[in-house]
């Protein structure tokens, strides 16, 4: 977990490295800038300091949650990212459970009934979503359901009018379909093969045939005995999701115009915006690697043959 | 007991002498309906990417004659042929083949835009297999084969690569690197052929963000072939490492490496796309992507420059991911029957 860490703040860090000066961005937007100011912005920023000193000074203030200013306006990095990561919690969580309470029935479904129509029309339909590039099927989506069919609203969170009847709430689900869809197609395609692949495989070994032999029912079978077995690798795609919750999906909110933070940082990246960018690159790791260290803890619990040692 | 193993191994050789591996893969492979349509699709991608710019109706885009439709001005309304609808469903268009899928805001045909965007996803996706495949490779085999502390490191490397969404790192390095580029096409002298610098970015930093999860795979294989017998025989006989690695334990990873390479050019097409559709491509290059990006905001009018772009994506990948499966199952031994 550790070696993880320092190697991703390592990468963030010389991210901004590998641009080459830092203060080139200011000095690029203000022509008539004199030497004595860059000097002093180097002594400000402390970048006169060497390298290995900045990272460590760096690390410090990111571990007391100081991720510094944004480059833009200059307002905290925590406090922006405190602004706009509730629109993406938000999107992000409705989604992976949804995607998650559909695709464990189905992908099992799948796997009892192999080579069944609707077996093929299951893997079918999910190779086309692991095929499909995601932001296109927003794209669809919008050109169908608000452009031509004038249902729902094409970007945003919330409208200033609220839609439908007025009333806030309602509103904010009308502008959550869309989105929602799109995410949840897509993790569908990935969970539902990822379980009929291991279904498959689990339905066929000796233990189910002894199950199955010894009288107990299918449900039974299929539902306590195999799917344990066959959740293993679901677990941990569902932390690595929900680790990565913040990251948002960047390219879903950028269609959609969401107020949040994955669409907040395509900006930073494009502006090189790099306290902001390295900051949410930092958040994003370490709740991942808690993310999936509370997975390790739950393959205990799911799979009692892996002791901790 | 082990003079009766090798014994087996020779005899389960000399029986297979007849048809190759290949040749058994490749039988099973023509019943695989699936499998079959995603090669004929791959192979017309590859078709398109090579001849396409014989055929395209108009040129490619930093030629003056790509803008063709924007000065063919309609004497009644004064204005070119920009915003077009595919004319086969424009009711005022005579000739239903001349825009098959429409025209762009800046007055380029979108059919066009596609076929020579084809191009460049072949050679995406081509070039990031290939530098995802030598990187995964040599790690996978060094930290498979050697073990010990040098798998614990590398493998703790590709742990990082894995665990970040390695979308959000690839759009910074892509900016960084691409922001300063300066001349678009690079003259390769004696082939005479123009290689697109910021493209070449792109597809070099997708290709560095992707190997961890092939290596990891590789790794696995490698532990396991390694530990088999006729390693152990080759060892006897005194073969070196390298002879080894290349001679032995590569060529039975050459299936594997085959379906997952497939599958790698599905994954960098979706990639590039998307890259792209942010923002971060390359503009002088038209790929799919491009074109969905620079139509983006006046999507609730040239619906169809999102749409065809957006299908010919879909496809190629589909057939990339179905030719994928295929082979997987055509080469799998443990699937043969």
């Amino acid at each position: 977990m550790i070696p993880v860490f320092l190697g991703i703040s390592i990468i963030s860090f010389f991210v901004m490295y590998a641009a080459g000066d830092p203060l080139n961005i200011i000095r690029l937007g203000r022509p008539n800038i004199t030497q004595e100011t860059i000097d002093a912005l180097k002594v400000y920023y402390g970048l006169d300091k060497p390298i290995p000193i900045q990272y460590l000074t760096w690390l410090t203030n990111l571990l007391q949650f100081n991720f510094g200013k944004s480059l833009y306006g200059g307002r905290p990095v925590n406090f922006l990212i405190g602004s706009w990561v509730w629109e993406t919690v938000k999107l992000q969580l409705i989604s992976i459970l949804l995607a998650f309470a559909i695709s464990i029935p189905i992908g099992i479904n799948s796997a009892k009934k192999q080579y069944s129509k609707q077996d093929i029309a299951v893997t079918s339909i999910s190779l086309f979503g692991v095929s499909m590039p995601t932001f296109w099927l927003g794209l669809i989506l919008i050109i169908i359901f608000s452009f031509q069919l004038g249902w729902l609203p094409s970007a945003g969170a919330y409208g200033a009018p609220y839609l439908w009847w007025d009333n806030p709430i309602l509103d904010e689900i009308a502008h959550l379909i869309l989105p929602v869809t799109v995410l949840v197609y897509v993790m569908l395609a990935q969970n539902i093969r990822l379980i009929r692949a291991n279904m498959l495989e689990i339905l066929r070994s000796d233990y189910i045939l002894a199950a199955r032999a010894s009288g107990l029912s299918e449900r039974k079978v299929v539902y306590k005995y195999a799917l344990r077995n066959a959740i293993g690798p679901v677990i941990t795609y569902l932390g690595i999701s929900l680790g990565a919750i913040i990251a948002g999906a960047p390219m879903t909110e950028y269609v959609f115009n969401w107020p949040g933070l994955g669409r907040r940082y395509v900006d930073a990246a494009m502006r090189l915006d790099f306290p902001l960018v390295m900051g949410i690159n930092m958040i994003i790791t370490v709740m991942t690697l808690i993310a999936t260290l509370i997975i390790d803890i739950c393959y205990v619990y799911i799979n009692p043959r892996i002791r901790i040692r | 007991m082990a003079s009766n193993k090798i014994g087996q191994k020779k005899k389960g050789k000399s029986k297979r002498r007849g048809a190759s591996q290949w040749a058994v893969a490749w039988r099973r492979f023509k019943r695989n309906k699936a499998g079959i349509f995603g090669l004929i699709i791959v192979m017309a991608v590859f078709f398109v990417g090579i001849f396409g710019s014989f055929f395209a109706p108009y040129p490619a885009r930093p030629d003056p004659h790509a803008y063709d439709p924007f000065y063919d001005i309609d004497p009644i309304t004064g204005i070119g042929d920009v915003r077009k609808p595919p004319s086969w469903m424009d009711p005022e268009e005579p000739n239903s083949w001349k825009y098959l899928f429409g025209t762009t805001p800046i007055g380029t045909d979108v059919f066009s835009d596609i076929i020579h965007g084809t191009k460049y996803t072949v050679y995406v996706g081509v070039l990031v297999t290939v530098i995802t495949m030598v990187l995964s490779i040599a790690v996978g085999a060094i930290a498979g084969f050697y073990g010990r502390w040098v798998d614990n490191i590398l493998m703790r490397i590709s742990e990082v690569f894995l665990v970040f969404p390695s979308l959000l790192l690839i759009l910074v390095f892509v900016r960084i690197f691409t922001v300063s580029v300066g001349e678009p096409f690079l003259n390769i002298p004696i082939i005479n052929i123009q290689i697109p610098t910021g493209l070449t970015i792109v597809i070099v930093i997708l290709g560095l963000f992707n190997w961890a999860s092939n290596a990891r795979m590789i790794r696995g294989e490698f532990l396991r072939i390694r530990e088999l017998e006729f390693i152990e025989a080759e060892r006897a006989l005194g073969a070196g490492n390298i002879r080894i690695i290349f001679r032995h334990i590569l060529p039975n990873l050459m299936s594997s490496i085959i379906v997952v390479s497939s599958l790698t050019i599905a994954y960098a097409i979706l990639l590039e796309a998307a890259v792209s559709f942010l923002g971060f491509g390359d503009a002088n290059t038209i790929t799919w992507g491009q074109i969905l990006q620079e139509n983006f905001s006046e999507m609730r009018i040239v619906w169809w420059a999102e749409v065809f772009p957006g299908i010919a994506i879909l496809l190629t990948v589909f057939g990339f991911n179905l030719l994928g499966d295929g082979l997987s199952d055509a080469m799998n031994p443990r699937l043969r029957d």
